[in-house]
């Protein structure tokens, strides 16, 4: 039996029950709650309490950061600017240069975007940057002239602004034509010119620290994914001899350690090269890492098309699109858009993967630290012995703020998309 | 005239014969040979698996069939893709679940084989769509997303999407299984419109009362074959298979 009710008497609507509401409610249902939970508690906060009471005088007390100061622009950019790689002059000016390109690259995307996300980040990337010139270094450590290119982060921001505003570069297919010149344009100063004053070549050997984790980082996750939404099409294509290779290489590629990979392309490339063929190492490991993560990207990227309604390319064919169309218009769109999760997790891997080109001698921000920690003799001694854990704890701070930007601006497109509402 | 006042013209607009269709072992279309004339409407009835919806993909090859030929609009059904595109631009197509691309707006949804396919200038691909949105009832709903809509309204866009090819022929796969019943009634209304306007139009529905009021004739399909093709009153009313009545007894 029912209770009936005449739709014009409506019930009050209530609000929703207060149960175990406020701080104590909420310790007793979830800390508590029965003997073994409350024996649980006990132990997990006793437990935290003695990390954290060691882990915090340690902190304050005993931690001697300096080691970080003291290294400084070598885990920026490695030996680029020393003796060793560029003896008799200074290249220091010529990264902070490409950071100039990027921060007026940033100003133009953000007036093509017109706001949002594009434009947080167009504006924290160069201020960051220019609050480095405040460093406490004395001036014979960092001088005027490296300061200043910093502030110059500033002005160039509002360059590439008013370019985007009072030019006709303000269009997003300039800025992704100059982005690619722009790294390219970096890549050639990096390396320099011989001959010329000012560019005297420096051996990718010598290329090193945190540029280069992010140089291989940006080519990889630039070239990695369209080579990836190729291999992901490819595995699916109808075309046996198309579909066998592409199967071939994600299965090689994913099978096998990125570390071996990286190896092979050192000792067994130059076998099919004459002997003294001047082989470029960098360039071999960049594009070693980045068909890896294409091999990986493809599987996600097939993920997402297995994934979507087999309706959707049949209403696009039924309204006489092309396969192509169908493809790149209806089919990838929402296949990527669907793993973009996925996605941006593969870019975070290659990111951390780029510390493995230790494995052929190249020294990145990871392997200059255990180098100059365990090997780097001054008297006798091992100066920087002590200060391992403060220079790991600042390589972990320095790769999780590089990933976490990745995490949160693939969480704002996810947002923007609407992924999982639509 | 034809028995619903439809103006059929006494044209051939799609002709099959003997067309056969298997999936792996299963005999889908056991020869089906039948034809259809320019502005005739011909609503197509019959049990699930009895391979009225296979039929109605084979005419513009979103399913391939194996033996026989398929004509249709002039032009025949074979393997080669230019005469595939080219009835596929002819032939509108409204699926059961909609299949509007998530992605993109109503408008965008509307206009993007306009513009991709005929190649038309965004501004007159969407003053078209803003005039089938009209016709359809919705043209409040163009900035929206698919998701954003009612069933019955996002079948409706899937009308006007269609439409915007401003085909020759409609072909409807039980546009209104997938509704709530009060929102039958808003996508009925438009086939109904459509239908007065001299658009050939093959659907397979349930709806009785849509196919009594507006079908030239009514096609049973059964076990792969058509084991009837009358105009509406002698399909109810005399039915000459055991099969047709069995039928009607099931779901009338």
């Amino acid at each position: 039996m029912s209770v009936v009710r005449e739709p014009d008497t409506t019930t009050t609507a209530l609000p929703p029950p207060r149960s175990e509401t406020g701080a104590v409610g909420w310790m007793r249902a979830n800390l508590f709650s029965s003997w073994y939970n409350t024996a649980l508690t006990v132990v997990v906060g006793a437990v935290a309490a003695l990390v954290a009471w060691y882990g915090l005088s340690w902190l304050l007390i005993d931690a001697d950061f300096s080691v970080i100061a003291t290294l400084g622009g070598l885990l920026l950019i490695g030996q680029y600017n020393t003796e060793v790689g560029c003896p008799g002059q200074n290249c220091f000016w010529r990264p902070q240069f490409i950071l100039l390109m990027v921060s007026t690259l940033l100003g133009m995307a953000w007036v093509v975007a017109g706001g949002g996300l594009t434009k947080r980040i167009a504006i924290t990337v160069p201020v960051v940057v220019a609050l480095f010139a405040f460093l406490p270094y004395g001036l014979d450590r960092m001088g005027w002239d490296v300061r200043l290119l910093l502030l110059a982060n500033l002005p160039a921001l509002l360059l590439g602004w008013a370019l985007g505003r009072y030019t006709l570069l303000g269009t997003w297919r300039t800025v992704a034509i100059l982005s690619v010149g722009g790294f390219l344009l970096a890549l050639v100063l990096l390396r320099g010119i011989p001959g010329v004053p000012g560019l005297q070549p420096v051996s990718v050997l010598h290329w090193g620290g945190l540029m280069l984790n992010l140089l291989l980082a940006v080519a990889g996750i630039v070239v990695s994914f369209p080579i990836g939404i190729a291999l992901a099409l490819g595995r699916r294509s109808n075309l046996p001899v198309v579909k066998l290779l592409c199967v071939v290489f994600i299965e090689v590629f994913r099978g096998v350690p990125l570390i071996t990979l990286l190896f092979m392309s050192q000792v067994l490339v130059p076998l099919a090269f004459p002997e003294n063929f001047p082989l470029n190492s960098l360039l071999r490991a960049a594009i070693i890492i980045t068909l890896f993560s294409a091999a990986y990207m493809a599987e996600n990227i097939r993920g997402g098309l297995q994934a979507l309604h087999p309706g959707q390319a049949e209403a696009a064919r039924a309204l006489g699109l092309p396969g192509w169309q169908t493809t790149m218009l209806i089919s990838l769109p929402q296949a990527i858009r669907n793993v973009i999760p996925a996605i941006v997790g593969q870019f975070i891997a290659l990111f951390k993967d780029t510390s493995l080109v230790y494995i052929i001698g190249m020294l990145d921000i990871v392997e200059l630290s255990r180098k100059f920690a365990t090997t780097y003799v001054e008297n006798g001694m091992l100066p920087y012995l002590d200060n391992v854990r403060e220079l790991f704890i600042f390589l972990a701070l320095v790769f999780w703020i590089f990933t976490y930007g990745m995490s949160y601006i693939s969480g704002r497109i996810e947002r923007h998309m609407g992924v999982g509402e639509r | 005239m034809s028995t619903n006042g439809h103006t059929v013209i006494d044209e051939e607009i799609i002709v099959c014969r003997d067309v056969h269709k298997w999936f792996g072992n299963f005999h889908a279309l056991r020869g089906i040979t039948t034809s259809v004339k320019k502005g005739e409407v011909v609503v197509i009835i019959g049990p699930s698996g009895s391979g009225k919806s296979t039929f109605i993909r084979t005419l513009n090859r979103l399913e391939q069939h194996q033996r026989g030929d398929i004509i249709v609009d002039g032009i025949e059904l074979t393997n080669d893709v230019r005469n595939i595109d080219a009835i596929r631009r002819d032939v509108g197509m409204v699926f059961q679940s909609f299949n509007l691309f998530p992605h993109l707006t109503v408008m965008n949804n509307i206009t993007l084989a306009p513009i991709k396919v005929r190649h038309l200038p965004s501004k007159e691909a969407e003053g078209i769509a803003m005039d089938l949105l009209e016709r359809v009832g919705i043209p409040e709903q163009a900035e929206k997303y698919p998701a954003q809509l009612s069933g019955g309204q996002q079948q409706r866009v899937a009308i006007a999407r269609a439409l915007a090819m401003q085909p020759n022929i409609m072909l409807f796969d039980e546009p209104t299984s997938a509704l709530d019943p009060e929102m039958i009634k808003e996508v009925l209304e438009v086939m109904r419109e459509l239908a007065a306007s001299q658009m050939t139009i093959l659907a397979v529905t349930h709806e009785l009362g849509f196919a009594r009021e507006v079908a030239d004739r009514i096609v049973m399909f059964d076990e792969g074959v058509i084991v009837e093709d009358q105009p509406p009153d002698e399909f109810f009313n005399n039915p000459r298979h055991e099969r047709v009545k069995h039928f009607l007894s099931q779901i009338l």
